[in-house]
């Protein structure tokens, strides 16, 4: 039997070895036979990938909550500023939610594969050296969602809407001075090339991924390949696409340091804590809109 | 009767033109309140969102006059060397496959809606104001069946009266 | 059957359907929703149908599409597009076929500008296409510059074809940046010659105009002053970041309407034919766009690529043969694929091919994005002709082509003057970038 696994990325992207192939390894023996659409393939872009993999268009998709975040207002409590606690991993904060049933009515007509964090978003700045929020002040800076808004304006900044194809160009000419993203999205998106400064440890948050498969042909499959399927799906799956975006993440850092014509600070405690009184604020605003007091709790194991 | 049938399909087609062109409108509107906007450091609040929303109206708004006026592109290579009853055959599949397509994609838009929100319960919206994305599948869906109409009732006039029934287009 | 064997009857069937005459949009719909269905799914044939209609149509980067063609359209409407040719005339109106050369310059300055060939046809189209004819040039030769010229603006940076490849091959944007202005500049010089040599034969087909004194240029300058004002702005904003070239769309487009309105010369009524000419244009273009996108899922299902990628791995032929082949490939690809649809859908597969050989990744991304451009001038099926003729309604697709064929030819003869000469592309970023 063979599943059609569709995402937008290019192959190259770290999708591929944190997850895809370890997804693939673990059902090969079952005679389960995984095949990727890379590049949009099986669609054009992000916003209906979701509904693709419902209606059957692919098998199993990858996507980001935040791109139609109406659907995942709980899940997405998850990438708040300063709600993953000290030493706790992403793809545990979203499992506890899962497993306790708090996440069921966002993941409706799939079973969720694999549910994780990115590295922790920072700084990703041209010509401005970040360190207090005050260097922020009326400085424009890209974002993806509403949440990441009102974290921007909380800082004094002009939160900037655009796809994510044309941050390189609005480096280049200054239309915004610098994007908060996680230090993976520097190496997906050649931003090293227009970017020179990094301010990493600002309290600001992640962003949460899925890989979800249609809930009846998961159920359909054959004993045999359901059970490949059941020993690799949902902690362990996420544990090692998360592990994959850090360890992307920390390379990308890596070489932005041995690059030398960059800055890339790391703020103190004492530096993250002005951030934080400004990021924080926004978390509670949203966790109660959302009325995500409970799911918090739960992702945090309290 | 199919004089007014025909005349009711006109006022349709131009409503939807009519829809998309204001669409167009909001558009520049909205993108350069935004441009402004963001000079003086206050861009316009989901100024994407729309954009990306009317986008929607003005490329499925169009699309009936569009069809009506003949505005699609086909390619008249061979056109000289063929009789004339092919070049009937050719506007009649021509305007019988694009009702298929149109009705296809008004019916699997319908769907969608139908799954993901009645069945499913899960209400698509914008990320930053919340317009729902329902409202405008809805948008080509109607749309969609608008355009349908035209071409169904070009190929009911093609085998009545043998004529094509395409405006030609206005301008160049 | 094979996958790849019906795919392969999914393009002959495509050809059929376009030689009856079948709308190139319904067709590419028709094939690929068939062969979706037979290689996927009726059921996700049907979603796909729906959800590329919806998801393209809601794409923020396409709302270029509507707003340059608005430009065009009240820039036409308001007889600024005429102060402008007359300038250009009075300037280089002398010169056989100089008005060609003018808009060949200027579609080039434009795709560079919006990093899109198709904005960049549908806009300088409209402008320019009536007024050639106005000056009694050759359709065959205006619109064989309009359907080229905007090739140009994808070597030419800043280029959202050189983003597209460099981010499938991970290769430096800045880098294929630099390596597109040489041969961008090359390709310019090549077309600008093609227009003297046709002209040389066949005057005719862009007349010479009158001489014409200073003090005319310098009047006829001053009576296109609006319309070069607003070139300026919508540039220079890019330029300083103040808008991207998506909004810079708008920003024409607005500018444009206040010119209008102040000088009395846009009514409301001109304005709202204008504008619903526009949305009109936009759904013939667009649903080429996601037809397209049907087709190269279909593609994708077929495995062509890979059956194509496989091929060239295990063949016994020299590197120069494999490139000329996959360069081949996507001349033939590029005839009924939009052009980044082609890219993503075939790097994956001859990306590695081409690090196996050793090919500069930079080099070759250059040859590729060239190839592709010339695909979609290629008859019988080339993306940026249908594109010209949904402005140009009147002229037939065989008199474009036509008119295509020797910019078609001088762009092949770059191609092999970039192909063996690898410094021409490589000499900027090599000595510019380490
Ligand atoms: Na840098
Ligand atoms: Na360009």
């Amino acid at each position: 039997e063979t599943v059609k696994f569709a995402h937008w990325v290019p192959p190259a992207h770290t999708l591929t070895a944190s997850t895809i192939e370890p997804l693939q390894a673990a059902v090969e023996g079952s005679g389960l036979e995984i095949e990727v659409y890379p590049g949009g393939e099986l669609g054009a872009g992000p916003l209906e990938q979701y509904v693709r993999v419902v209606q059957g268009v692919a098998d199993i998709v990858w996507g980001l909550q935040g791109y139609t975040s109406s659907q995942f207002p709980l899940t997405m409590v998850s990438e708040l500023p300063g709600a993953l606690p000290e030493g706790m991993t992403g793809y545990d904060m979203l499992w506890n939610a899962y497993e306790a049933g708090q996440l069921d009515g966002e993941f409706p007509g799939t079973v969720p594969l694999a549910l994780w964090l990115s590295e922790p978003n920072i700084f990703i700045m041209k010509d401005v050296d970040v360190r207090t929020p005050a260097d922020l002040q009326g400085l424009k800076i890209r974002v993806s969602g509403s949440a990441a808004a009102a974290a921007v304006e909380a800082l004094g900044a002009t939160p900037v809407q655009m796809p994510a194809g044309e941050i390189y160009n609005s480096l280049q000419t200054g239309l915004i001075d610098g994007v908060i993203t996680g230090a993976s999205a520097v190496g997906d998106f050649k931003l090293d090339e227009v970017a020179n400064s990094y301010t990493l440890n600002a309290p600001l948050g992640h962003i949460s991924f899925y890989v979800v498969m249609n809930k009846a042909k998961y159920e359909g499959l054959p004993a045999e390949m359901k059970e490949a399927m059941d020993s690799i799906i949902g902690r362990k799956l996420s544990q090692s696409a998360e592990e994959g975006w850090n360890a992307r993440a920390a390379s990308v850092i890596e070489s932005l340091e041995a690059a030398g014509d960059n800055t890339v600070y790391t703020l103190s405690d004492d530096e993250r804590a002005a951030f934080e009184e400004l990021t924080y604020p926004i978390r509670e605003k949203v966790v109660g809109e959302v009325g995500g007091e409970d799911v918090l709790k739960t992702m945090q194991g309290m | 009767m199919g004089a007014r049938v025909s005349t009711w399909a006109d006022g349709l087609i131009r409503l939807s033109a009519l829809v998309g062109t204001i669409g167009l409108v909001i558009e520049v509107v909205v993108i350069l309140i935004d441009v402004i906007g963001r000079f003086f450091g206050s861009p316009l609040t989901g100024a994407q969102d729309i954009s990306q929303m009317s986008m929607v109206l003005i490329v499925f708004g169009g699309m009936a006059l569009c069809d009506k006026i003949g505005g699609h592109v086909n390619v008249d290579l061979l056109e000289n060397a063929m009789p004339r009853w092919m070049i009937w055959a050719g506007d009649f599949a021509s305007a019988v496959i694009g009702a298929v397509i149109f009705i296809g994609i008004a019916w699997t838009t319908w769907s969608s809606i139908y799954l993901m929100r009645f069945q499913l319960g899960v209400v698509q919206k914008t990320n930053i104001i919340d317009l729902q994305f329902d409202w405008f599948k809805g948008a080509i869906v109607v749309m969609s069946i608008i355009t349908a109409i035209g071409m169904i009732l070009r190929a009911i006039g093609l085998v009545l009266t043998g004529d094509n029934g395409q405006e030609s287009r206005g301008h160049a | 059957m094979s996958v790849e064997m019906i795919g392969l009857l999914g393009l002959v069937a495509l050809f059929v359907l376009l030689g009856l005459r079948i709308p190139v949009a319904f067709a590419m719909f028709t094939v690929g929703f068939i062969g979706n269905m037979i290689l996927n799914s009726p059921q996700a044939a049907m979603s796909q149908l729906a959800s590329d209609s919806f998801s393209l149509a809601a794409t923020v980067e396409l709302v270029v599409v509507p707003l340059f063609i608005l430009m065009g359209n009240v820039a036409t409407e308001t007889g600024m597009s005429r102060k402008l040719y007359d300038a250009a005339y009075a300037w280089i109106g002398s010169i056989r076929g100089g008005l060609a050369s003018a808009t060949v310059v200027a579609c080039g300055g434009f795709a560079a500008l919006s990093g899109s060939s198709v904005a960049s046809a549908l806009t300088i189209g409209r402008v320019s296409l009536s007024e050639m004819e106005r000056f009694k040039y050759d359709n065959r030769l205006s619109t064989g510059v309009v359907a080229a010229g905007g090739t140009l603006g994808i070597l030419i940076p800043p280029s959202t074809g050189f983003v597209i490849y460099a981010l499938l091959t991970q290769q430096s944007i800045g880098r294929l940046f630099l390596a597109g202005v040489l041969p961008g500049l090359l390709l310019l010089s090549m077309f600008i010659l093609t227009i003297l040599v046709i002209t040389w034969f066949k005057p005719e087909m862009g007349p010479k105009g009158p001489k014409t004194t200073l003090s005319d240029k310098m009047r006829s300058t001053g009576g296109a002053t609006p319309i070069l004002l607003v070139i300026v702005l919508t540039i220079g904003g890019i330029y300083t970041g103040i808008f991207s070239p998506v909004e810079a769309s708008a920003v024409g487009a607005g500018l444009i309407i206040l010119i209008g309105a102040l000088s009395g010369k846009l009514t409301l009524k001109t304005f709202w034919k204008a504008a619903q000419d526009s949305v009109v244009t936009t759904a013939t273009v667009m649903l080429i766009l996601i037809s397209a996108y049907m087709i190269k899922t279909f593609l994708a299902l077929s495995h062509i690529p890979q059956w194509l990628g496989g091929f060239l791995e295990t063949a016994d032929i020299s590197t120069l043969g494999v490139l000329s082949i996959m360069l081949l490939i996507y001349l033939i690809l590029g005839c009924f694929l939009e052009g980044f649809a082609m890219m993503v859908l075939s790097m994956p597969i001859f990306f590695p091919v081409v690090q196996q050989l050793g090919i500069d990744p930079i080099w070759f991304g250059v040859l590729v994005v060239l190839t592709l451009e010339m695909g979609l001038i290629s008859p019988p099926v080339g993306l940026n002709v249908f594109i010209v003729k949904s402005v140009a309604p009147n002229v037939s697709l065989g008199r474009m082509f036509r008119g295509v064929a020797p910019f078609w030819l001088a762009m092949f003869i770059t191609l092999i003057i970039l192909v063996a000469f690898p410094q021409i592309s490589l000499i900027l970023p090599d000595t510019m970038i380490n």
